[in-house]
């Protein structure tokens, strides 16, 4: 818990990655220890949050709401923090996230994508919404985002390579990458680094982020279509 | 039809995590809508999205935030906008929310080559067109100065990365100076979302240069 105290964003670039470089504090952790580290209710089925997404959805079950505001709120928030994001609007973005799943939770689709996985691309429309809306002004219409991430095609199982995928064997795979190539996906796409502040941070020069990227691209494809 | 050429995984994945402009988005969703194996990448990077919001280190929401969430919760949602307009004469190969967009009027770029503008609802660094080019048209030879992105919608182009046909998707950028060539069956229309200016070379492009801006 202590590294994960130390690995709270800073607004400050460097300082940011000065706690990234520091070895007691790896910028990034096995997925297997991160999730010992998760602490849990004893007795408690915590895992099974679409259980109480559904829950909302059939019953609007209040306590289910506040079991995932909980649990997700804070996570949101802390992955909102590391891409970026200020204080304010990374807790905003948060709390319209959780309401976002208590009006759409007949939406919520568990055979089509894992709890978590939805929550990430509510959170991620939200986001590029925020940042419209410091552009354009007005209010709230991430319905124009959603919209946009609708890709109205017909679907054809036998040519979804990796569309199959669960959440655990897309966790399967992130495990097996070595862990540099882990850290340039991190860094690249989920704080959004540039390759140029990646190649500072990282101490390696800049083509070889490049490269790294490319290769952790590609082996995470073929990890991807092995876990099948 | 089989789509031979793909984004990279790189542009899919800033894709998925929301990293690219709308202009881009513009582009990619173009190809996804028609590349099934694309589109299953998108959505193991949005699990890959999920596996790191699961994995978060918690940051401490303000106190009062689930308070003030649930007091919410009992509030009509704001009415979504009756969307569901169309272009008429959009490209049906375009996703639906492109459809929506205003397009400008097809405008003369060069003999045989017209252009068609979509207007992004936000400025975007990425502007957005169609180009229709007619059977056995050649493309000036051009370079980019920054990244160009090309979805062929109908007929199909070769240039030195080899045949274009519909659904296959081509990145540009400064490194890439090519010459087009539109197959001499079809006409070709292509949807593109280009970043920086066109560098027209050769003597037609040169000739062009004062008076086409693409």
């Amino acid at each position: 818990m202590i590294q994960i105290a130390r690995r709270v964003v800073s607004q400050d670039m460097s300082a940011h990655f000065a706690v990234l470089d520091l070895p007691a504090a790896p910028a990034l952790r096995r997925w297997s220890e991160l999730r010992m580290s998760v602490e849990r209710p004893a007795g408690q089925a915590a895992e099974d949050w679409a259980a109480r997404i559904a829950a909302i959805a059939n019953r609007q079950d209040r306590e289910a709401f506040a079991e995932l505001f909980r649990h997700f709120a804070p996570r949101v928030k802390g992955f909102l923090r590391r891409n970026g994001a200020s204080d304010a609007q990374a807790e905003e973005i948060a709390q319209e996230a959780m309401l976002t799943i208590w009006r759409k939770a007949q939406l919520f689709d568990p055979a089509a994508s894992g709890a978590a996985t939805w929550i990430f691309t509510i959170a991620r429309n939200l986001r590029i919404d925020a940042i419209r809306r410091e552009k354009r002004g007005g209010g709230l219409r991430v319905e124009e985002v959603e919209a946009e991430y609708e890709i109205d095609a017909t679907p054809t199982p036998d040519a979804q390579i990796v569309a199959a995928q669960s959440e655990a064997s897309v966790r399967g795979a992130l495990d097996a990458l070595p862990d540099d190539q882990l850290k340039v996906i991190q860094l690249s796409y989920f704080e959004e680094r540039s390759h140029g502040e990646i190649a500072q941070a990282l101490q390696i020069p800049l083509g070889t982020v490049k490269s790294r990227l490319r290769l952790a691209m590609k082996r995470l494809r073929s990890e991807l279509e092995a876990e099948r | 039809m089989t789509i031979e050429h793909h984004p990279e995984e790189a542009t899919l994945t800033a894709y998925a995590v929301g990293a690219l402009d709308l202009g881009q988005r513009v582009a990619v969703a173009t190809h996804l809508a028609a590349c099934p194996r694309c589109r299953g990448w998108t959505r193991a990077m949005e699990r890959v999205g999920g596996a790191f919001v699961a994995d978060s280190p918690p940051v401490a929401m303000a106190a009062d935030a689930l308070a003030r969430t649930l007091a919410r919760l009992d509030a009509p949602a704001p009415a979504a906008d009756a969307a569901g307009r169309e272009t008429a004469d959009a490209p049906i190969e375009l996703p639906k929310f492109v459809r929506g967009y205003d397009f400008g009027r097809w405008r003369w770029v060069a003999p045989r080559i017209r252009m068609r503008p979509i207007h992004l609802p936000e400025a975007s660094p990425t502007r957005v067109f169609l180009l229709k080019s007619a059977p056995g048209a050649t493309i000036f030879a051009h370079a980019h100065t920054a990244l160009e992105m090309t979805c062929v919608l109908r007929g199909a182009f070769h240039h030195e990365g080899g045949r274009y046909g519909p659904g296959d998707f081509d990145l540009g950028d400064e490194t890439v100076s090519h010459q087009p060539r539109v197959e001499s069956e079809s006409e070709c229309l292509c949807l593109i979302a280009m970043q920086g200016e066109l560098r027209w070379s050769g003597f037609w492009g040169r000739l062009a240069q004062p008076f086409v801006r693409l």
